[in-house]
């Protein structure tokens, strides 16, 4: 074969050139060039600099605002910006609107008419998702992805909550008139009454439960930590901190503890009148409160609080000339010995130790820094068995004394100006400045889990800090400078999830509320969905995917209609309960059963994850040996063909309305005169609400048989728990459909989402700390 | 590896009458003191997975960790002992273990379940034991 050449000079066809005309060179190639030298000169990264930073360092007007970002990436971010266009002029802002901070004050009154704010309100409100709870505006969560790093907070550092909303009542009057106006409204059954000894003499806090008058075990109110303030008279003060959800109807039931026996007072028994002075105040706004949890939470403590001693200079803490404060010297000491314990689960529990401390502005650090704790010795255990009595005597339970305190706030700025101006060196912080006044605090030890086979021993332990009002904001912002991470309302639920504690149980009208809101909520985000995205819960045997009737599930279970229904407090019940089930023994007959919610505790036995208002199901005997393939069948949905009827009518009757406008508007009648108003929320048309009753039955008459395996109860709070490793969740069974399952000899229970058709298998424990 | 979870759980209910020391309290537990906390100390519980434990044992050695510091208290111990053993045969030659026992004492609170007693504590004892491990040998000599 001929070799195919290409030169001439080779023996090719192609005369080459002798010279390259350079021009015409680049000139067929200068589209490629152009193009090369724009990927040098713009190259395409599609990231902008501020896109590098981590989600929680950035903030909302950075791509405007380049002082937003970090000084390192500020140089870049404008070149960046230059090349998108000229640089936006910043505007001087108008007078009206430099001269804000003054209205801002007016404006932020009158937006605290419609609900009450914290103190905190406005650094919350900065780094918070803000809801309206309890007549209060609350934070909810971190803006920060920061749940996992909110348990671990919990669990390891030091998680803080302001939780000033909760209402403290003052009750005054002699010991024996306060236990009989609570034994009406507590049960000795549930723990320990309000005059238990070992509260009494205030050194610890404690918790009831409070019902209506005389109607244990139904009406149930709610929880309520109490203290005692200790004094050597009979006539005795005592503290109530109620949940601002339930502050309306503790105060009713206690002004109604009192007219009873004015009443009685009429038949001239010379010992009822003595009941009558009984003197109970609400006082809103009158403390603030802090839940430190977590291990650190006791460093975190140590480093920021500094006791006063005698030798202290008390010129300006004027309300020392109002109340003396006691034994200042020896609460020094005895706080000296506290700071070598390592986490506040190892002090004596619900132990109420009142300091007086300096102004936490004086120890606060510069930058933010995580607290340690001197790790060269050990607390002695002898330390931690005694709790001396001199301990838990604070002035601020003596109400005279806040005004003066308020009077002698330094305000911030104050502050500032009097540590630049005075000082020898301008700004730097004194430690014993004497200028600022001393401030007298609470503090209350939280024990968290003392049972190691429930929960993890310690979780959930930590401080409460009670500090006067119009100190929040110093002591609040010492303690996060000293590494507390703040969370809001859902870290309260998760933590109560997690130390496997009930949040605002059903059975009160508080967490009916709470119920309510929840099922308005995501009815709301239901509908909103497109009816193709919207799960078909007929189809999959929910009848209520949003709410647990337990009215509903009460009477299946007892064949009669019950309204009124309990949640079962008796530690020594609870306490047989669980012993009945870990021997699949037969459950003791009580009082009420028909209208018994037993609390517990469901935990997984393989994986899955539990939701809010997942179904407990009743297993049936082979269930055990194929959980794995265990699937409710598809259900039958006999309103889809009425739903699909009802729209295409509605979509023809829609036309038909249109065509009929459109004529009208030809013959220029006027009809649209009565224009309705563009802005107003529209209630939803008759067509609608059909069409969601056909979605979601609002009568339901049955919830025990909707299913092929019979509902026992409901899971009311459900996720995975970082505690057990495993999805668990808090929930409530009928007492009589325990006992149908402990009588046929089974432990376990089955449980199924209200999005799923998959059972699953899980074990049950008693909740005995509700 | 899994010897002690396979204990007969019949004991459990045997003995806790025992620690119960009337009928008019509650025995609830409080945390023990802990030892110094560090990068290269691993308390060894009941609850956390063995293997888990073993893992991150392995990685602070292998990491160049001169030495770790292992601690059992009670129930523990058995576990902390085969955790101990076990690393020894994986870093076999390179590893030297030194064992010492302590008592450390335990504070439980008695919180009384009828109205008219005060809160009482009281102090149980309780074995413990240390397990410092530390290379012999160079790091990378054994690879």
């Amino acid at each position: 074969m001929e070799t195919a050449e290409f030169d001439a000079t080779l023996g090719g066809t192609e005369h080459l050139p002798y010279a390259a005309n350079s021009f015409k060179f680049t000139v067929s190639r200068s589209v490629e060039i152009a193009a090369l030298t724009e990927s040098i000169l713009k190259p395409s990264k599609n990231k902008l600099v501020f896109q590098s930073l981590p989600v929680h360092m950035r903030r909302r007007v950075m791509s405007h605002n380049s002082k937003r970002l970090p000084r390192r990436l500020q140089k870049a971010h404008l070149e960046q910006v230059k090349k998108s266009g000229p640089l936006p002029t910043q505007k001087r802002p108008s007078r009206k609107f430099r001269r804000r901070p003054a209205n801002l004050l007016d404006e932020y009154n009158r937006r605290q008419q419609r609900s009450v704010w914290l103190e905190t309100h406005i650094w919350h409100a900065k780094r918070f998702h803000m809801t309206e709870r309890w007549g209060h505006r609350l934070p909810y969560a971190p803006c920060d992805k920061a749940f996992r790093a909110c348990y671990r907070g919990s669990s390891a550092h030091c998680l803080m909550q302001d939780i000033s909303y909760y209402i403290p009542i003052q009750i005054k009057g002699a010991l024996d008139t306060i236990r009989e106006m609570f034994a009406k409204i507590t049960s000795s059954l549930c723990g320990l009454g309000i005059s238990a000894k070992a509260y009494v003499n205030g050194t610890r806090q404690g918790n009831i439960h409070l019902y209506g008058i005389n109607t244990y075990p139904f009406n149930y109110i709610g929880k309520v930590q109490f203290l005692w303030v200790p004094s050597d008279t009979d006539d005795k003060n005592l503290w109530l901190f109620v949940h601002p959800s339930q502050v309306k109807e503790v105060e009713s039931i206690l002004l109604d503890l009192i007219p009873d026996k004015d009443i009685e007072k009429e038949g001239s028994i010379k010992k009822r009148r003595k009941l009558v002075n009984v003197e109970i105040k609400t006082m809103h706004n009158c403390f603030n409160r802090f839940r430190l949890t977590g291990p650190n939470s006791h460093a975190i403590l140590v480093q920021s609080l500094k006791c006063i001693n005698a030798n202290y200079d008390l010129e300006n803490s004027k309300w020392m000339s109002i109340h003396k404060p006691l034994y200042l010297e020896e609460k020094e000491e005895y706080w000296d010995t506290l700071v070598k314990a390592g986490s506040p689960a190892q002090l004596p529990p619900n132990l109420v130790v009142g300091l007086v401390v300096q102004d936490p502005r004086l120890s606060r650090p510069w930058k933010r820094t995580k607290a340690k704790l001197p790790t060269d010795s050990f607390i002695t255990t002898n330390t931690l068995l005694t709790v001396p009595s001199f301990l838990s005597n604070s002035p601020l339970w003596d109400v005279n004394i806040h005004k003066a305190i308020k009077e002698k706030i330094m305000s911030n700025g104050q502050y500032i100006k009097h540590v630049t101006e005075t000082q020898l060196v301008p700004g730097e912080v004194n430690e014993d400045d004497s200028a600022l006044q001393s401030i007298p605090i609470v503090l209350v030890q939280r024990p968290g889990s003392q049972n190691s086979e429930y929960k993890k021993i310690g979780y959930g332990s930590g401080w409460d800090v009670i500090v006067p009002s119009g100190y929040a904001l110093p002591f609040w912002l010492t303690f996060i400078m000293f590494g507390a991470r703040s969370g809001g309302l859902r870290e309260t639920e998760s933590v109560t999830f997690e130390s496997g504690e009930c949040y605002l149980p059903p059975d009160s009208n508080a967490g009916k509320e709470n119920e309510m809101r929840i099922e308005q909520e995501l009815r709301d985000k239901y509908f909103r969905l497109p009816p193709s995205k919207r799960i078909n819960y007929i189809k999959i045997g929910t009848n209520s995917p949003f709410i647990c009737p337990w009215n509903i599930l009460l009477s299946d279970w007892s064949n009669q209609e019950i309204n009124n229904y309990f949640i079962l407090r008796n530690r020594s019940l609870l306490n047989d309960i669980q012993d009945c089930i870990t021997r699949k023994k037969a459950l003791p007959k009580i009082e009420n059963d028909t209208s018994c919610l037993v609390p517990v505790y469901i935990k997984l036995v393989g994986k899955g994850s539990l939701k809010n208002h997942a179904h407990i199901c009743l297993p049936e005997s082979h269930d055990l040996n194929n959980i794995k393939t265990l699937f409710e069948p598809h259900h039958e949905d006999p309103n889809e063909k009425i739903r699909k009827l009802n729209r295409t009518a509605h979509i023809t009757m829609l036309k038909q309305l249109r065509k009929r406008n459109m004529r009208l508007r030809k013959k220029r009648t006027q009809i649209s005169q009565k224009k309705t108003p563009k802005y107003v929320r529209r209630q939803p048309s008759e067509y609608v609400i059909r069409t969601r009753e056909l979605w979601l039955p609002s009568k339901i008459k049955t919830v025990r048989n909707i299913a092929s395996r019979q509902v026992m109860g409901y899971i009311s709070q459900g996720a995975f728990s970082f505690t057990e490793a495993c999805s668990c969740g808090i929930g409530y069974i009928a007492y009589n459909a325990l006992n149908t399952l402990l009588s046929s000899k089974f432990n376990q229970v089955l449980v199924r989402n209200t999005s799923s058709r998959k059972y699953r298998l899980a074990n049950i424990i008693i909740i005995q700390n509700t | 590896m899994a010897d002690e979870n396979t204990q007969p759980k019949k004991d459990e209910s045997k003995k806790r009458p025992k620690r119960q020391p009337n009928k008019n309290y509650a025995l609830k537990k409080r945390l023990p003191v802990k030892p110094i906390d560090g990068e290269n100390v691993i308390f060894i519980t009941k609850k956390t997975n063995f293997k888990a434990q073993l893992d991150k044992c392995c990685d602070l050695i292998t990491r160049g960790e001169k030495e770790i510091i292992l601690h059992g208290l009670g129930a523990a111990i058995q576990r902390c002992c085969n955790l101990a053993l076990q690393l020894e045969i994986l870093f076999s030659g390179t590893c030297q273990i030194e064992v010492n026992t302590g008592t450390v004492d335990v504070v439980d609170d008695l919180e009384p379940l009828v109205d008219e007693l005060d809160f009482d504590s009281q102090v149980r004892h309780s074995s413990s034991i240390h397990i410092r491990i530390f290379r012999t040998a160079m790091l990378g000599a054994n690879q």
